[in-house]
């Protein structure tokens, strides 16, 4: 009873953890069984929550053998190729890497996405349940200042500051075909962290004329807030089977009014309508350019977060510790706050603001105490002059 | 363990404005690995190869192929590149010597920097002058790390130094 009582209470709370010392507890290891073990069962999950679908487009199947034997033949080539096996023996022979891509795209691409995208939990906070091979290529790039270009794949990493315009969106599509292409971020909301703000939003592209198709919201730069680590940006192209009015408020400004938007629950309300076929996102982490939006854009403060670790472990306070140097002791039970005051007191004390501040001590342990000074209180001084411990926070 | 995939972050500037929450919590799995604070499996320090890693790189040869993969702790092989896929092969004279080692490596490095991993954990020892060598070379020129940096840990008050923290570094 009181066991199931603490559990409940305990759960939210994350504890740093603690090893005190002890004797092997619990059944000896030939007996017990292994953490593996242990691990699988605590994370086990029923079929139930793991069973996913797929939701993509059909792929498409062409003639394996007449594939085998052009590459059989291919293969038949090269060997009897002199000049490649002198290069392949001298490891002078390099593959174009171009040209390896395009295989690749052709051939595994939408496989190896597949995982890299799961590794990346696009998938599961996307669609939930769902998922789909990237079987349409998504050839997205940046422009930059300097006449280069940044391409978006799966997960690289593309600063606020590289993608302040909208990206220009090229693939692969007959002209009949009206497509949909949506940018979300996954990470950015602001208030609700499983609702996404969609970045871009475009429908009804006839062919691979993004231009031409209808946008509904217009680009709005990435901004991932300070201290809070890298966001991801999705886009992803769906395949529309005719044309769409999807019932969505139309944005044409910056502002986040009108931008959060849930994909799962709009591709649900679409889904006999809409597939999903290409797909590539991006990271992103602070930079000044976020303050900007913040403040030029919005016209609000710009928020700053920093990670919650948890609390150090202090054991309870005794009456009668033993064995403890009382002020180190002491302070662990204060107030970090009042102990921080202290010492910035402390600092302040010394400074003056209309004299130059005096070079630090070049040889901080030289310089001998007031004679009849207590050990623990020249141990203090020596941990300020040297910057140790507790000044540092001030 | 994938409790510590949960990201929540306390603003310090919350009582500033009332319309933002006081906490923030970001969904991308990656991110704690990327700014340094997850957790890496501890503990199995007597195996070998130990386990203290978040992802790491495995060669398999086999008699036929090479397959190069980037395993993750908990998600298995999530990057992989294979000598017998057509995409390679193709260009390939053979597909297990040395010439293909080092090809492998500069496709496998593409993969891997298209998907934003660019620093995994190597246990591979090569023999000096030989293929897997060039083939860890290959990587280092292209631009990966062979190593994963530490787990950033939150000094305590009363502890001596305060390291940096890994993600207010920002390189210009």
């Amino acid at each position: 009873m009181l066991n199931t009582f603490r559990r409940a209470l305990v759960t939210n709370i994350q504890y740093q953890q603690i090893r005190l010392g002890h004797r092997i507890r619990g059944k000896a290891p030939i007996y017990c069984r292994t953490i593996k073990e242990r691990l699988d069962e605590l994370n086990y999950k029923d079929e139930i929550y793991t069973t996913r679908i797929d939701i993509g487009l059909p792929m498409v199947k062409s003639s394996s053998s007449e594939k085998r034997n052009g590459r059989l033949e291919h293969i038949k080539k090269i060997k009897s190729d002199r000049t490649l096996e002198k290069l392949a023996r001298e490891h002078k022979l390099t593959v174009d890497l171009l040209d390896a891509r395009k295989e690749w795209l052709n051939t595994l691409a939408p496989f190896h996405k597949k995982d890299i995208a799961d590794h990346y939990g696009v998938f599961e906070h996307l669609y939930g349940e769902g998922y789909f091979l990237p079987s349409v290529n998504l050839d997205i790039s940046y422009d930059m200042d300097n006449g280069s270009t940044l391409p978006v794949y799966t997960g690289n990493v593309i600063k606020p500051r590289e993608s302040l315009q909208r990206p220009y969106v090229s693939f692969e599509s007959d002209n009949d075909t009206l497509w949909t292409l949506v940018m979300t971020s996954l990470d950015g909301h602001l208030t609700e962290s499983d609702k996404e703000y969609v970045h871009w939003f475009i429908a009804n592209i006839p062919g691979n004329q993004v231009e031409k198709g209808d946008t509904l919201v217009e680009y709005l730069q990435p901004f991932p807030l300070k201290g809070t680590g890298f966001h991801r940006y999705v886009f992803v192209l769906y395949k529309q089977n005719a044309k769409m009015s999807y019932d969505l408020p139309k944005v044409t400004s910056a502002s986040l009014e009108n931008r959060t938007f849930v994909t799962r629950d709009w591709y649900k309300k679409n889904q006999d309508e809409i597939t999903p076929g290409g797909l590539a996102f991006y990271q992103s982490d602070w930079d000044d350019t976020v303050r900007d939006f913040f403040h030029k854009t919005l016209n609000t403060k710009e928020p700053i977060y920093e990670y919650d670790f948890p609390a150090p472990y202090i054991r309870p306070q005794e009456w009668y510790p033993r064995r403890k140097p009382f002020n180190l002791y002491m302070d662990k039970y204060r107030d970090p706050k009042q102990i921080n005051k202290e010492y910035f007191l402390r600092k302040l004390k010394n400074e003056d603001p209309f004299k130059k501040p005096p070079p630090p001590l070049k040889f901080p342990n030289a310089h001998a105490f007031p004679k009849g000074m207590p050990s623990w209180l020249k141990l203090h001084e020596r941990k300020i002059r040297l910057g140790w411990g507790r000044v540092n926070d001030v | 363990m994938n409790s510590i995939r949960k990201l929540s972050l306390i603003q310090q500037s919350s009582r500033l404005s009332s319309t933002i929450t006081a906490e923030f919590v970001n969904r991308n799995p990656r991110n704690l690995e990327r700014i340094r604070i997850a957790r890496k499996p501890d503990g199995y320090h007597l195996d070998k190869p130990g386990r203290k890693y978040w992802h790491k790189l495995v060669l398999t040869p086999s008699n036929r192929t090479v397959t190069a993969q980037v395993v993750h702790f908990v998600n298995g092989p999530v990057i992989q590149a294979k000598t017998s896929e057509w995409a390679l092969r193709k260009q390939l004279y053979s597909i297990n010597d040395t010439s293909a080692y080092i090809n492998l490596a500069k496709v496998f490095t593409q993969r891997c920097l298209e998907s934003g991993i660019t620093e995994m954990h190597c246990d591979i020892i090569p023999t000096k002058g030989g293929k897997v060598e060039k083939f860890l070379n290959e990587l280092v020129d292209g631009g990966i790390k062979l190593t994963e940096p530490d787990v950033y840990k939150q000094p305590n008050p009363w502890d001596q130094h305060r390291p940096e923290k890994p993600w207010e570094v920002t390189e210009e």
